[in-house]
């Protein structure tokens, strides 16, 4: 499952990503968006960024980029 | 966040402050004067990391090697200490003399927490104080702290550990580099970036041993970890970073309840928040075009009896016309015509950018800059070229890549800045209405829309996607709104004020002299063209300096400000137009051609040009044919 399709409040678990494309995916690690790590879907609107909550900030992440992000839903 | 606000404390300074990340896009300079002492301080860019992703971590991360400063003060945000710490590291890495700002300690104490500092400067290896910058709270503290590290012999350079792993193979790495290299940058540094990777670092590398070594030792990290290596450093150092943060911080009362999680509800809503949006917008213009005009109106009837009182006086024809069409009524167009709207505008603005607003609109229209070939980011820079294109062309900084930044200048150019929306408020809305003003927006906004397209669909290469950290929203310090207001105000008085007043002092000349006739008629296929009478596009060339003067101009010409009996309805709408759309100014081409090239420059400025006129005059041609 990847990122973008996470609903707004639930939780999930950083897999990993699918393109490991230099620089945007240094950057989400740098910003904390590491495998293993959790985070906080705190908003998933249609067709805008994802707005996640990781180690105490808030990200937005564009919609394309979430979907590149893999996830493993977590419950509560 | 708050490092401007540190920076303009410290040295009285005058630094744009906003509350979203990157916003310091050029090295701001300072100097604090205190007892007996001088320090030159630098604002640098705000960053995440020292890695390469965005062309301003490559400018901090060469300063800092390259100048040596005696001490560098990292500002952190204490809500936020482990991802500060992070980034803390890799400063400590450069190996340059540190002290901590512990800045917004206020909020992390409203959460219900407390840090220990001590604790945390016994683990970092430097001085850490905490700061509420916006209150002037701790900053005693830190010039003390400053200025006994600059007395000090052995300054704390801080230490950081790794993992056993990573730290062996730091150290064979390091080994290798001191034998071989030599860069600016101190061996451990480079070790470190060798192993994550970096690309900028790695291409520097001469020497083929120390790119194989590299390459076996990020291969070992690979096996052991089964991550690539640069995930291995960064996981590193955020377990360390986390580590720390847990030791130091405590709990110690109860957390009041946060509103703003509730309000950014409401804000980033999917109906709701574009529905606030639009409403911003259309109050920020209602209440600049209704504030403008009556202040306008005061100034000009403030002026009058002076100007009355000299005509009346016997001078020379000659030099009357000098001193009070051309100087006197140049001041006067300039506090008169321009002051009124962009003194509202640019307080309205230093609120967005104070609250975290702007950021929240970045949210919302992600999706819709998208289709243009860039991020929600991008509409940052464009917000900003409300006020101004030139600040918001080299605010482009903030974008990661060359093509969002080039296209993200492209649109800020057509962005009815300041100057121009003098033109529409003063000349459109009030002898045509505010209707007809708004139109003239959405035509720009409709060319910047298609501008945008074409430039995703023929520019090479991809799109680039948004990752952004959303600042917390606050409540807005009016000091600083203050301020604000003010620094950008006077920019506007020393700068374009007598810009506008030698222009007009020209224009006089010209008219005394009766040199206007022949210039007009050089211009006359064009004037035809756009059915303006034939002075109207003198008055338009006069707008390469700065759009008002096209106003400014016709007045002077004119010798009225009542356009309405000079220009017909169509005229007015057409000039107004063709104001709005040709290249803004010699300024913003100026900034085009330092952060582009010459070329680029050029190919903007023609095309732009070329687009207004080709426009207004079909608009033109059409509304004759009706």
């Amino acid at each position: 499952m990847t990122l973008a399709e996470m609903k707004s409040g639930s939780k999930a678990k950083i897999i990993g990503f699918t393109h490991h494309g230099r620089g945007f995916v240094r950057r989400l690690q740098e910003m904390g968006i590491l495998p293993g790590e959790t985070v906080r879907v705190e908003r998933n609107i249609f067709a805008g960024p994802v707005e996640l909550f990781v180690k105490g900030t808030h990200l937005a992440i564009g919609k394309g980029i979430a979907m590149r992000i893999l996830v493993e839903p977590l419950e509560g | 966040m708050g490092k401007s606000v540190i920076f303009n404390q410290l040295t009285g300074g005058k630094q744009i402050i906003g509350n979203w990340p990157g916003k310091t896009v050029e090295k701001a300079e300072g100097l604090i004067e205190q007892e007996g002492f001088k320090i030159r301080v630098i604002d640098l860019p705000g960053i995440y990391s020292l890695s390469t992703y965005s062309e301003e971590e490559v400018v901090s991360r060469e300063f800092i090697a390259s100048k040596h400063p005696d001490l560098v003060i990292d500002v952190i945000d204490a809500c936020n200490l482990e991802r500060n710490l992070f980034f803390l590291f890799q400063l400590i890495e450069l190996e340059v003399p540190i002290v901590v700002c512990l800045n917004q300690y206020d909020i992390l104490e409203a959460k219900g927490l407390e840090i220990d500092c001590e604790k945390l400067s016994k683990h970092l290896g430097v001085p850490v104080i905490k700061t509420v910058a916006t209150k002037n709270k701790g900053l005693t503290e830190l010039f003390r702290v400053m200025k006994e590290i600059l007395l000090q012999e052995k300054k704390p350079l801080g230490r950081v550990r790794y993992g056993k792993e990573v730290e062996e193979r730091i150290a064979k790495l390091k080994q290798e580099i001191e034998q071989r290299e030599n860069s600016s940058y101190p061996p451990r540094f480079v070790a470190i970036k060798l192993l994550e990777n970096d690309p900028l670092i790695t291409s520097q590398v001469k020497s083929q041993e120390l790119s194989s070594l590299a390459e076996n030792l990020k291969r070992e990290l690979e096996a052991i970890h089964g991550e690539q290596a640069e995930t291995v450093i960064i996981s590193e150092r955020y377990s360390v970073a986390s580590r720390i943060a847990e030791l130091v911080t405590r709990k110690k009362g109860a957390s009041r309840r946060d509103l703003t999680d509730k309000v950014d509800n409401l804000l980033l809503h999917r109906v709701a928040g574009y529905l606030i949006l639009i409403a911003l917008v259309l109050l920020i213009f209602f209440i600049v075009f209704k504030f403008g005009s009556f202040l306008s109106e005061e100034i000009s009837a403030l002026f009058n009896p002076l100007i009355q009182y000299l005509e009346n006086l016997s001078l020379p024809g000659f030099l009357k016309g000098l001193l009070v069409h051309g100087l006197l009524e140049g001041v006067v167009a300039g506090l008169a015509i321009v002051l009124p709207y962009i003194a509202p505008f640019y307080f309205l603005l230093a609120i967005l950018e104070d609250t975290g607003y702007l950021a929240r609109i970045a949210f919302l229209t992600d999706f819709l800059m998208h289709k243009l070939g860039v991020h929600g980011k991008a509409f940052i820079p464009l917000i900003e070229s409300l006020g101004c294109n030139v600040p918001a062309i080299l605010g482009t900084r903030i974008m990661e890549r060359k093509r969002d930044r080039f296209i993200t200048s492209v649109l800020a150019t057509l962005i009815p800045c300041s100057a121009r929306s003098v033109i529409i408020f003063g000349l459109v809305a009030v002898f045509l209405g505010p209707f007809y003003a708004l139109l003239i927006y959405l035509i720009d906004f409709l060319i910047i829309f298609l501008v945008g397209l074409l430039l995703n669909r023929y520019l090479k290469g991809l799109p680039s996607g948004l990752i952004m950290e959303m600042p917390r929203l606050q409540k807005p310090v009016l000091k600083i709104i203050f301020r604000q207001t003010w620094i950008r105000l006077r920019d506007f008085t020393n700068f374009a004020l007598p810009i506008i007043v030698g222009a007009n002092l020209v224009m006089e000349i010209l008219i005394l002299t009766n040199s206007v006739e022949p210039i007009s008629r050089v211009f006359a296929p064009i004037s035809w063209f756009l059915g303006l009478p034939a002075f109207a596009t003198v008055a338009l060339l006069f707008g390469f300096l700065r759009k008002e003067l096209t106003l400014v101009m016709l007045a002077t010409f004119y010798g009225t400000t009542n356009f309405g009996a000079i220009l017909t309805g169509e005229q007015i709408f057409i000039f107004g137009l063709v104001t709005m759309i040709y290249i803004p100014c010699i300024a913003t081409i100026a900034a085009l051609k330092r952060e582009f090239g010459a070329m680029k420059a050029l190919l903007v400025t023609a095309g732009e040009i070329i687009g207004a006129i080709i426009i207004g005059g079909l608009l033109s041609l059409f509304m004759r044919a009706l």
